[in-house]
């Protein structure tokens, strides 16, 4: 509970310090600005027009409720081919039902995860079909997506094989976990794949996030191949790795294009690209354990109560809910060492055209 | 392609405010308010609409300090056809209407 209050303030304040009031605007105003600027390139003009007929509107309650119109059309703006949105709907549909029916099969403990991935997938899809006219992806684009779904697909293959090997360690009567876990994988694919960043700087947001994600991903591997595993719920939460990771990603980013924002959006891919290999690198080297044992005496006293017909499901029951959370509160400090990286990384910038300056 | 659908009655209600003066430049507030329908109905209607090239688009020429441009609108030829074409449709449809049954209530409120 006290980590949801946590979450809720903060996603409260994120959105109170997005939407501030800025050169006189209200938050309608503000609200309608950052929604005209997110829709589709060839949809940009009727943002323009709709920013425009706010600052004709009289009436806080009319301003928000035309603020609210507004809002929605930049989130379901009219798609442009119907006929294609609509195939990806059915394909959608029809791939989420297979998945859904092989989980029931195979792993019945992750059908209900199978089923709103697959949904939550499937709306992902067809909105950026609505969204887009056609999509245009570089060869680094490709590649941040490649890592992206890899990733995901990793954090997805190893609880399929924890719930293979043990499916007592998977079972999630409330389907809370299920749900929570496919949500955050959507969220994850879904900054992937649509990376934040445009103009001249999205090139080397991209850049710096996919080494940093690859060489921590890297060190994981290798950290995990040295350590002997050890049945820990939490692995390495707030890893080292990744918090170096992430300011690298977005100190270089900032120094490198001069902008603050620029450093954040590479150290939020970072975050992004990261956070899921962490996942399965951590739960793949407890699944490894050869021996489960409880060692702490809270185990030791709960374990016999707890329903689990053996020690490793009750231990991986436990690594992967607590994992999953850590998916959820991953990105949370990461983002605040992602900010001052940026931060740090454009101070760098400045002094290093001080020095370029100064005559010799 | 361009009328394999038929129109929304909300879509019928914009296109017939448009095609009563359809030389007159109109704009999307203006439309909002006296048809009572939202920004979020509105708008994706206005955008359709041109899509099809049944609406003609253009940004307010003469400048008014303190305020950005407005997106002004009005039929297109092919868009006035279709106006017509839709309301004789929509007339059709409800054989015996009562009087101002699905006319849009006009509101006063706003610009």
């Amino acid at each position: 509970m006290a980590v949801l209050l946590v979450l809720a303030f903060l996603v409260a304040a994120g959105l109170a310090w997005v939407l501030r009031g800025a050169n006189g605007a209200d938050v309608p105003a503000k609200a309608v600005t950052i929604a005209a600027d997110r829709l589709p390139a060839h949809r940009r003009d009727w943002g323009r027009a709709m920013a425009a007929e706010l600052t004709q509107i009289q009436g806080r309650a009319i301003r928000w409720r035309f603020a609210a119109g507004v809002l929605r059309v930049a989130a379901f703006p009219p798609p442009s081919h119907r006929n294609r949105v609509l195939a990806v709907t059915v394909v959608g549909l029809l791939a989420a039902a297979g998945a859904t029916v092989a989980a029931a099969i195979e792993v019945p403990g992750m059908s209900v995860f199978a089923a709103v991935l697959g949904l939550l997938l499937c709306g992902y899809a067809a909105a950026v079909t609505a969204r887009s006219t056609r999509p245009r992806w570089g060869t680094l684009r490709t590649l941040v997506g490649a890592v992206a779904m890899a990733g995901v697909a990793a954090a997805i293959g190893t609880v399929v094989r924890i719930a293979s090997a043990h499916p007592a360690a998977t079972t999630d009567s409330g389907h809370v976990f299920a749900i929570l876990f496919a949500l955050i994988l959507t969220g994850y694919v879904a900054l992937g794949l649509t990376p934040p960043g445009h103009g001249d700087d999205a090139n080397t947001v991209l850049w710096w996030a996919l080494a940093a994600a690859l060489a921590s991903g890297a060190t994981w591997v290798l950290v995990a191949l040295a350590a002997p595993a050890t049945a820990i719920g939490v692995i390495g939460f707030l890893s080292p790795v990744g918090a170096a990771a992430v300011l690298a990603a977005s100190a270089g980013a900032a120094a490198t294009t001069a902008s603050r924002t620029a450093g954040a959006q590479a150290g939020l891919l970072t975050v992004v690209l990261s956070a899921p290999v962490h996942f399965a690198v951590g739960l793949t080297a407890v699944l490894q354990v050869h021996h489960y044992a409880l060692t702490t005496p809270y185990d030791v006293a709960a374990y016999p109560h707890s329903g689990f017909p053996d020690v490793a499901s009750y231990l991986l029951s436990d690594a992967v809910a607590g994992n999953i959370i850590g998916l959820v509160l991953y990105p949370i400090p990461l983002l605040a060492l992602a900010l001052l990286g940026a931060a740090a990384g454009t101070g760098l910038h400045r002094r290093g055209r001080r020095a370029t300056r100064r005559p010799a | 392609m361009t009328h394999a659908r038929r129109p929304s009655a909300q879509t019928v209600a914009v296109l017939q405010a448009l095609a009563e003066d359809p030389s007159q430049w109109r704009y999307g507030y203006d439309l909002c308010t006296q048809l009572g329908l939202q920004a979020g109905s509105m708008y994706p209607i206005l955008i359709r609409l041109a899509d099809r090239g049944l609406l003609e688009t253009s940004w307010e020429t003469e400048r008014v300090p303190g305020r950005p441009a407005r997106h002004l609108y009005r039929l297109t030829g092919a868009g006035r056809a279709y106006a017509s074409s839709a309301a004789a449709a929509a007339r059709a449809a409800s054989p015996a209407p009562a009087t101002g049954a699905r006319r849009p209530r006009p509101r006063l409120e706003g610009a």
